[in-house]
């Protein structure tokens, strides 16, 4: 598996140093991301070593490989034929290289530093026309809460992991709390979402997308696997106030996400916040820590990567068209329809390939306690409203007034993940059986004797 | 200098007060420089040649990246009483974890004020330290320059923490020596940024 991320890595110093020939950068950095992709999906599932360091391609490796490579690969397009932004090709493949890394890699403190080399590498493409919005202020935001949350998460695994074991339970609990509290901070879980609130309204649409499309997901998913290869799982089980946080930051999220997409009147604010209403659901799947509950948490960050994508790039592409005024589906219908589609994805409506995650997170919710079900039904409801919402507001001129533009890039994108969610709703076992494997690894984690 | 590690942990907190009191980034980076050569020396004999090379040229670079940012001599943020803060959270909250997260309850350990330190305590100490000031001087940064210092901080601290982890150590001081020059690449790319809106 090293060679799709050497790829990955080389293209984004080739790439660094042609950035400003967008036409030679563009057509380069998607070549790599689709060989990479290639890569990923025909490889046999092998170990390899480098350093030392196990290498595993895991059937959900392949898989989330191939979603997450798949959204970077549109964006690359997105930005190379419509938005040309010459700090993105680099960036992009160095993303691309950290999430293969982190999707492969077998040691939990490796898998959490190539998650930080991926969420700072962004920092770069976040800032735009710096003496005109606060994207700085948005940059360094960021930048604070993946420092912070990263040092804190990897000195607590370092401890875990050094510490003899016959340590009283309230070391083990501080240190699991340390490393889901830094997760949280990641993740823009809410309490600690203030800085994904103010990138959602500051930073170029791609980046963005990025962002809560790539990266968040890659988190949620690096997660996961720390959880699953550090062997705080059992400590986890032995301590119920642990798994209580875990509900709890989930139901707030999921809650408070759902509140504020409701609130929102900007298209990216809708979608930010849709993604945190989602990983809060999926973060109530893993904190059931039952085998449903983790499919479904893993397949909503999956779908939910591959539906901000969408929505994101479309939100930038009806922004960027309609300049001053405000968004509507006059000046971009495609990349409009785009976004509606995506919204679908969001709520987990069938029968897409979205709505197994939802479902299952959703019915080992109730099984665990009525009110934890009802919290996350709700989320979805107001989910669906805050996307219905912004339907209606992009949607509200007549259709004799609408323009298709020109290069409909967001659109024909949009248009082609709504078909691959679509495909995979009529054929979930391709995409369920990988993730089932994971939660199998996770459950044993859970009870290694 | 290997059997001097109480005389390193002097030098790391020293050097952190520095760096944390400095008003100028050039200074601020030079004091980092001296916190994460310290630190180096703090880890003693146990850590191999390469690893040691591959950190110290992580911190040299890191270093460097900050003093070129500056632009100028004068460049920087005055901590004002953030540094007072700083000091205070850092040494409360070190002395906390430390007596919180550090041993078993039957664990002796001795050490000496020049003398090897087979436990780890000492390198325990100044990782506590230095992730608690880096802490405490992120959350009260006023901007990328203090931000930047306080990351650097925290990673020097958690280094030193995953250097007591059974493992490819290797391959883990490589990763957070690039994590550590992209944080201060990210760090410099801020402060360009921020000067430049404020000048504008």
């Amino acid at each position: 598996m090293i060679v799709p991320i050497a790829l990955l890595g080389g293209g984004a110093l080739v790439a660094f140093a042609v950035r400003k020939q967008v036409h030679l950068a563009g057509p380069l950095s998607a070549a790599a991301l689709a060989a990479a992709i290639w890569w990923t999906i025909s490889s046999p599932q092998e170990k390899s070593e480098v350093l030392g360091l196990q290498l595993r391609l895991s059937p959900l490796a392949q898989l989330g490989g191939a979603m997450l490579l798949s959204s970077l690969f549109i964006l690359v397009l997105a930005v190379w034929l419509d938005e040309p932004a010459y700090n993105f090709f680099p960036t992009a493949l160095a993303a691309g290289a950290a999430v293969t890394a982190v999707l492969t890699l077998t040691s939990p403190i490796a898998i959490y530093a190539v998650l930080l080399l991926a969420l700072l590498v962004p920092v770069g493409s976040f800032t735009f026309q710096v003496t005109r919005n606060r994207s700085v202020e948005a940059a360094y935001r960021h930048f604070s809460f993946v420092a912070l949350g990263g040092s804190l998460g990897i000195a607590a695994l370092a401890l875990a992991g050094s510490l003899p074991r016959d340590q009283p339970a309230g070391t083990f609990v501080v240190l699991i709390v340390i490393v889901v509290v830094a997760f949280a901070l990641k993740l823009a879980a809410i309490p600690f979402h203030t800085h994904a609130a103010l990138l959602a309204t500051e930073v170029p649409a791609p980046a963005l997308a990025l962002y809560f499309g790539v990266l968040v997901p890659t988190t949620f998913i690096a997660f996961a696997e720390i959880l699953t290869l550090s062997g705080l799982l059992p400590a986890i089980v032995q301590i119920s106030k642990v798994q209580d946080l875990l509900l709890g930051l989930g139901t707030v999220s999921a809650l408070g996400g759902a509140f504020l997409a409701t609130g929102s009147t900007e298209l990216r604010r809708v979608a930010a916040y849709s993604v945190i209403a989602n990983l809060g659901q999926a973060l109530v799947g893993i904190a059931t820590l039952s085998g449903p509950g983790i499919v479904g948490a893993v397949a909503i960050a999956l779908v939910t990567g591959a539906g901000a994508t969408q929505q994101l790039l479309a939100a930038g592409a009806i922004e960027r068209r309609a300049g001053a005024d405000r968004p509507s589906a006059a000046v971009a219908p495609l990349a409009s329809l785009a976004f509606v589609i995506g919204g679908l994805a969001m709520i987990g409506a069938p029968p897409l390939v979205a709505f197994p995650g939802h479902f299952f997170v959703e019915l080992i919710a109730f099984s665990y306690s009525g009110s934890l079900g009802t919290a996350l039904v709700a989320s979805t409801l107001f989910v669906l409203i805050a996307q219905l919402r912004a339907a209606i507001s992009i949607f509200r001129v007549a259709p004799e007034r609408w323009r298709v533009e020109r290069r409909p890039i967001a659109g024909i994108s949009g248009v082609l993940v709504f078909l691959a969610l679509l495909i995979g709703g009529v054929q979930p076992d391709g995409f369920l059986r990988p993730i089932a494997a994971f939660a199998d690894e996770f459950i044993r984690a859970l009870r290694p004797f | 200098m290997g059997g001097a590690l109480v005389l390193m942990l002097l030098l790391v907190a020293v050097a952190t007060l520095a760096a944390n009191g400095a008003r100028q980034l050039r200074y601020m980076a030079l004091a980092f420089l001296g916190v994460a050569l310290a630190a180096h020396l703090l880890t003693g004999p146990s850590v191999s040649l390469s690893q040691i090379s591959v950190s110290a040229a992580a911190a040299l670079v890191s270093a460097a990246v900050l003093y070129v940012a500056a632009r100028d001599r004068r460049y920087g943020e005055d901590p004002g009483w953030r540094l007072w803060l700083a000091t205070v959270v850092a040494a409360s909250v070190a002395a906390a974890a430390f007596a919180f997260l550090r041993t078993t309850a039957n664990e002796e350990v001795r050490i000496t004020i020049i003398g090897e330190d087979p436990s780890g305590v000492t390198q325990e100490a100044g990782a506590f330290w230095l992730l608690a000031s880096g802490v405490a001087i992120l959350l009260t940064a006023r901007g990328a320059v203090r931000g930047s210092l306080g990351a650097l901080l925290m990673l020097t601290g958690t280094q030193l923490l995953v250097q007591l982890v059974p493992g490819p150590q290797l391959a883990f001081t490589l990763l957070l020596s690039w994590l550590q020059v992209v944080v201060a690449l990210c760090g410099a790319f801020l402060i360009l940024n921020e000067r430049a809106v404020r000048e504008a």
